[in-house]
């Protein structure tokens, strides 16, 4: 039997000592004296180098270790010491596995059905004063992506203040809003929590008359009414938090910014968008103008839109809604909302004179 | 057995013993590629895995005289580890956003505060951390093990950090020297103290002058640029960028250079007791293996390009299906195949910088290095317990890595 190496755990002596291999233990002696005997049935093998066969006891001292570098003792070892193996806890990879898919399928659920619940109850719960706050910091987002380029041709100001001061006097948002129009080519109008809305320039230059706009205006004082950006944000800010911490991004400092992109890229729910209709066709009716005109832009843009791609365009118009805004005209016809003198300036006021 | 009675009265080691790295590059690389793999099917929570089997395997292949090193954490601890970091920043993170909000004065991605909170805990958790890996490692059956606070060492890092921005870096031979000897002061091998016993003024003679070529090229690119505009060059707006960024490669060049010079005076300052450590570590020793990082790198991503290429001619229909925004199955197939591409991109440049800034300069190191009067730990008696994983944890959660 050749020398091994021991070292007791207590001390970092290092002592060389004879191994006596037998089928029921591991005999250590130092020179003529007994050190220990190691059951062959509690001997444990640890990560060495290539060429030591390092061990250790079940159950005796953490540290202490047998380096065993002779190719015929580690041969007998191996032979004689059945659970040598059983050491360290066995990585079960397919748990490891099961688990991490667990947790992505547990945080997948909650995005899909817990969060929306959890946005639905939230929402009435947060003041519009927090709301307020909310929104301005969704809005420096917001104008962070636009370049912050808010239109203010003085005339077409005056036009988009008296156009949305009618809307304002026949309906009832809950809230101050304020609306401008944002220097931007994509056919689009948002409604940020807090009351704030814009109109992008691109939807004001494919309108053809003031109720077009009108409509749409009163569609996003709708989801302002219905906070509906609220609820979004919470949503959307929520899941991509929840999605966030499956990747290990714990600052969720993606989240504000991916949330934002969603309340500007993707739509409402189909019933938000439909009460946002009733709103906007309520608020058209009271004035005595056809709310059908807000459909027909949207029909327009899509048609025109036509090479984006379906999961960009963001109101996806359905033949359905235009035919419902249609069945609504109103009983008797009110007076034209801006003059034909506003309506050019209100088209250009992203024109700076 | 006269034999091992002779050698017990002999001592058993040498007074001299040189340190040596036994671990083969393709065991290290199957390790990395396998648990790399491993990471795609579980979200990347296989690194907690992989990491410790890359561990596992430096410190037992990791020799002093014929004796290795032992790394005994776990896997599961890591995982703790992170979780605790998530139980620790989850309640700042929302704090913080909710703070914005009242505020008010929330400017557009504007989080200066949150980055210095975030300094602040990546100095705390430099410190645990490396009490973790001590307190993990165990040669010749006897654990190390720190004392010290992660905050006291926080709060120095942080004071020495303004004093080397405040000397445009002059200072941080002797801020390394202090935070060094915290550290070392602070470690002991079972019974045995440890101590570090280089000095700043030592760093500073021995790098002085890559300082001097690092600050000269910075001046030197400034000064022309002066001249040029007190010249009144054309195109000076074109040339001033690129005059601008001359420095860059200079000072990349001269990074192995520092290196190889810090670790050698760092290596060379280390006791523990009466154990020193000397090392022989040459000034471009280092160089090599970068130069294998950056072919390596290069090669990766020019054979990664040629497949990506060839995968986007094969689907060129597909692809343009997709921007039609067609939803199918064989649309559907292709996103799936683009993020494997991008996981692959990702989890290939990882591989290789783990194989080289973690093994290869481990290894360079590891062999440049000779203990002697290493029969003095022999008085060692074990002490110190395995410490929290918090460090670890919050390291990871950061994204900031401190070597493997």
């Amino acid at each position: 039997m050749a020398d091994a190496v021991f070292y007791d755990g207590e001390t970092a002596r290092r002592r060389t000592v004879s191994l006596k291999i037998g089928a029921s233990s591991l005999d250590l002696h130092e020179g003529d004296d007994w050190i220990a005997s190691w059951p062959t049935g509690a001997v444990r093998r640890r990560e060495a180098a290539s060429g030591v066969l390092r061990l250790m006891l079940e159950g005796g001292p953490a540290l202490a270790r047998l380096d065993v570098t002779d190719p015929g003792d580690q041969a007998s070892i191996r032979a004689h010491c059945a659970r040598l193996e059983l050491g360290e806890p066995k990585e079960r990879t397919g748990r490891i596995i099961f688990w991490s898919a667990l947790a992505a399928v547990s945080l997948t659920l909650c995005v899909v059905f817990l969060l929306p619940i959890v946005a639905e109850r939230l929402t009435p719960l947060i003041p519009l004063s927090v709301e307020r706050r909310l929104g301005t910091a969704v809005d420096n987002q917001v104008k962070f992506i636009f370049g912050g380029k808010v239109c203010d041709g003085t005339r077409g100001l005056a036009a988009l203040e008296t156009l949305s001061a009618r809307l304002r006097a026949s309906t009832d948002v809950g809230m101050e809003t304020h609306i401008a129009v944002l220097e931007s080519k994509i056919p689009n109008a948002i409604a940020l929590p807090g009351g704030r809305i814009y109109l992008f320039k691109g939807l004001l230059d494919q309108a053809e008359s003031a109720d077009e706009v009108a409509g749409v205006l009163a569609h996003e004082m709708g989801h302002a009414a219905h906070r509906d950006s609220l609820r979004s944000l919470i949503q959307s800010g929520g899941a991509s938090y929840l999605l966030g911490l499956l990747f290990g991004d714990v600052s969720g400092g993606g989240a504000v910014v991916i949330a934002t992109q969603l309340l500007i890229d993707s739509a409402h729910s189909r019933e938000a968008e439909t009460a946002a209709d009733a709103f906007a066709a309520q608020a058209m009716l009271a004035l005595g103008r056809p709310p059908k005109a807000m459909g027909l832009l949207l029909k327009r843009i899509e048609g025109n839109e036509k090479k984006l791609p379906a999961f960009l365009s963001t109101h996806p118009v359905t033949d359905q809604r235009l035919k419902s805004l249609e069945q609504q005209a109103p009983a008797h016809t009110g007076e034209p909302l801006l003059s034909e003198e506003e309506w050019r300036a209100l088209k250009e006021i992203c024109k700076t004179s | 057995m006269t034999a091992s009675y002779v050698s017990n009265l002999t001592p058993a080691a040498p007074h001299e013993a040189r340190m040596s790295f036994s671990g083969r590059g393709r065991e290290f690389l199957r390790l990395l590629v396998t648990g790399s793999l491993f990471q795609i099917p579980t979200f990347g929570f296989y690194r907690f895995w992989l990491i410790t089997k890359l561990r596992r395997h430096l410190w037992a292949n990791t020799q002093v005289g014929g004796e290795a090193f032992e790394y005994t954490g776990t896997a599961k601890e890591l995982l703790i580890g992170f979780l605790i970091a998530l139980a620790v920043l989850t309640p700042i993170y929302l704090g913080y956003f909710i703070l914005g909000i009242i505020a008010e004065e929330q400017k557009a991605l504007a989080s200066i505060p949150l980055v210095l909170i975030m300094y602040v805990l990546m100095h705390f958790a430099s410190y645990r951390v490396r009490r973790c890996r001590a307190t993990r490692t165990v040669f010749r059956g006897v654990r190390f093990w720190m004392k010290g606070s992660g905050w006291a060492y926080a709060m120095r890092a942080i004071l020495w950090d303004i004093a080397t921005m405040l000397t445009l870096g002059l200072a941080l031979p002797w801020a390394t020297a202090s935070l060094e000897r915290y550290r070392m002061r602070h470690t002991y091998f079972g019974s045995i103290q440890g101590s570090f016993t280089r000095s700043g003024w030592g760093l500073f003679k021995r790098g002085w002058w890559v300082w001097g070529l690092g600050m000269a090229s910075i001046l030197g690119a400034l000064a022309l640029l002066t001249y040029l505009d007190a010249i009144k060059a054309k195109n000076i707006n074109i040339f001033g960028g690129v005059i601008l960024l001359l420095p860059i490669p200079v000072v990349l060049a001269l990074l192995p250079l520092v290196m190889a010079i810090f670790t050698r005076w760092q290596m060379e300052g280390l006791r523990v007791g009466e154990v020193a450590v000397s090392s022989n570590l040459a000034k471009g020793a280092f160089y090599g293996t970068f130069l294998k990082l950056i072919f390596s790198s290069i090669g990766f991503l020019l054979v990664f390009g040629v497949l990506f290429s060839l995968g986007g001619y094969l689907f060129v229909e597909k692809l343009q299906a997709l921007q039609l925004g067609e939803i199918s199955w064989e649309t559907g197939s292709v996103i799936v195949l683009g993020a494997l591409a991008y996981l692959a991109l990702l989890l290939g440049m990882g591989i290789i910088q783990r194989y080289f800034m973690g093994r290869g300069l481990w290894a360079v190191v590891v062999n440049s290095i000779t203990v002697s009067n290493l029969q003095a730990v022999n008085a060692a008696v074990a002490a110190g317990q395995p410490s929290g994983v918090l460090g670890e944890g919050l390291a990871d959660a950061l994204d900031f890595e401190i070597g493997i």
